[in-house]
């Protein structure tokens, strides 16, 4: 019976995969000069002007909450809350997006080159999965629980977040060869 | 049924015959040799199984036939390991990495197939043709599958001819693999629907092949290959740019 199933499996994905391929539009002619200068902008301004750190810390402040419980009647602070929740909805989105943004940026230049490492691009691939699914696991959290969701659920998405930290730092040890900076450009390196 | 059964295998003789006269016309033959060499196997096994059939005895018939298509089939399995020279060109990563995927599967069922016939006695090849058949449809469908899966991910353009090799290969190999593994399942009840289906599958290949192989129409040119240097910086700027979005992620309360 698992035989059939995993044969019927292979069937079907090989179906669906070729409809969506006879149905592929020709990709865009990437590779002149203009478009890597394009593509490099679009990276540097991923890594730099991302999402501006004290945004970040001023959406998710728990002083905020407190005071609010603290000084509001409850019409305010239920007020507050959804209001803090579109905000924190609206930053995963835009973290989300900026996560596309540089897997595209990223296929879209690594098939220009002919020599791919095999290794690398699993973990790229990893690691883009990782954020992406972290980034979905924030979504659903702040939708269901709100922006100061129980610690619980958002150390879920964080230590799916904490995996994808470790596979880049060994990735980016791997990318470390002599005469080679991963990290140049001056973007602040991460946490880990 | 013996009717529509004949007018397809000879419909499937004559479109077969017409994709070879193209491909020598407009000298395809030599570009995608591995192809066309198939193409002309199966058409010289199928004329001869034809007129074996109305010499011989079906029981002479039927082991002969799953010989010439496990034949076939090999040869199928060797075009497909060829698909990706074309397909990738210039990859060189991309395009050894879908042969090997495709020499590696083809091997293992290859493998599985010499130890059951060396360690099991009571194992013939021929009683157990249609399970074979089905393992390497399945083996061909994986390589065919990491292919679409690559030109997809990294947006590379694929020529009517190669996309339209993979299409009719693809849809011959994922109608196998689907009334192969009922039919197995199911027994002879399955075989009426089975005799129509899989030909007709065929021609809808061979009909596909006709399409796209009517001319050279290759990928468009091939990408420039920046540096070796060049790829780590780009990977590690791109890992970089992750580390700057997970440290974001990091932020977030409760931690």
């Amino acid at each position: 019976m698992i035989q059939l199933i995993l044969s019927l499996l292979v069937g079907l994905v090989l179906a669906v995969s070729l409809y969506f391929f006879a149905r592929r539009p020709k990709p865009s002619a990437e590779g002149s000069a203009q478009r890597l200068r394009e593509a490099r902008q679009t990276l540097d301004s991923l890594q730099d002007g991302l999402l501006p750190n004290d945004l970040v810390e001023r959406i998710f402040a728990r002083e905020d909450l407190e005071y609010v419980i603290a000084a509001a009647p409850p019409d305010v602070q239920s007020l507050f809350l959804a209001d803090r929740k579109n905000v924190a909805l609206g930053w995963v989105r835009r973290v989300r997006a900026a996560v596309l943004e540089l897997m595209r940026f990223h296929r879209g230049h690594a098939r220009l080159h002919a020599r791919l490492s095999f290794s690398t691009e699993l973990r790229l691939a990893l690691n883009f999965a990782g954020l992406l699914t972290a980034c979905r696991l924030l979504q659903i959290t702040f939708y269901l629980r709100g922006p100061y969701a129980a610690p619980g659920m958002v150390r879920t998405a964080a230590a799916a977040a904490g995996r994808v930290c470790s596979i880049s730092e060994n990735s980016l040890a791997f990318l470390n060869v002599k005469g080679i900076d991963p990290f140049e450009g001056g973007g602040a390196r991460h946490r880990a | 049924m013996e009717i529509l059964s004949q007018v397809v295998a000879y419909s499937g003789l004559l479109i077969e015959g017409v994709i070879l006269a193209r491909g020598i016309q407009n000298k395809n033959f030599a570009k995608y040799s591995m192809f066309y060499s198939y193409l002309l196997t199966v058409l010289v096994t199928s004329v001869f199984l034809q007129i074996v059939r109305h010499i011989v005895s079906t029981p002479v018939y039927g082991p002969l036939y799953w010989r010439l298509d496990l034949v076939t089939l090999a040869l199928g399995c060797g075009v497909i390991v060829d698909i990706p020279g074309h397909v990738f060109g210039g990859h060189v990563s991309l395009k050894r990495f879908t042969q090997w995927v495709a020499i590696l599967t083809f091997g293992a069922i290859f493998l599985a197939f010499a130890i059951h016939v060396a360690f099991l006695p009571n194992w013939k090849p021929v009683a157990n043709a249609a399970e074979l058949e089905r393992d390497l449809r399945i083996a061909q469908a994986i390589p065919l599958l990491s292919i679409v899966f690559l030109t997809g991910y990294y947006g590379i353009e694929i020529g009517k001819n190669m996309k339209g090799l993979i299409l009719g290969f693809g849809v011959y190999a994922g109608v196998s693999i689907v009334l192969l593994t009922l039919g197995l399942f199911i027994g002879a009840q399955f075989s009426p629907v089975w005799k129509i289906v899989v030909p007709l599958s065929y021609i809808a290949a061979l009909s596909i092949w006709t399409v796209a192989l009517w001319s050279y129409e290759p990928a468009s040119a091939s990408p420039p290959e920046p540096t070796d240097i060049d790829y780590r910086k780009l990977a590690g700027r791109t890992q970089q740019a992750l580390g700057s979005i997970q440290e974001q992620l990091d932020r977030t309360p409760d931690r």
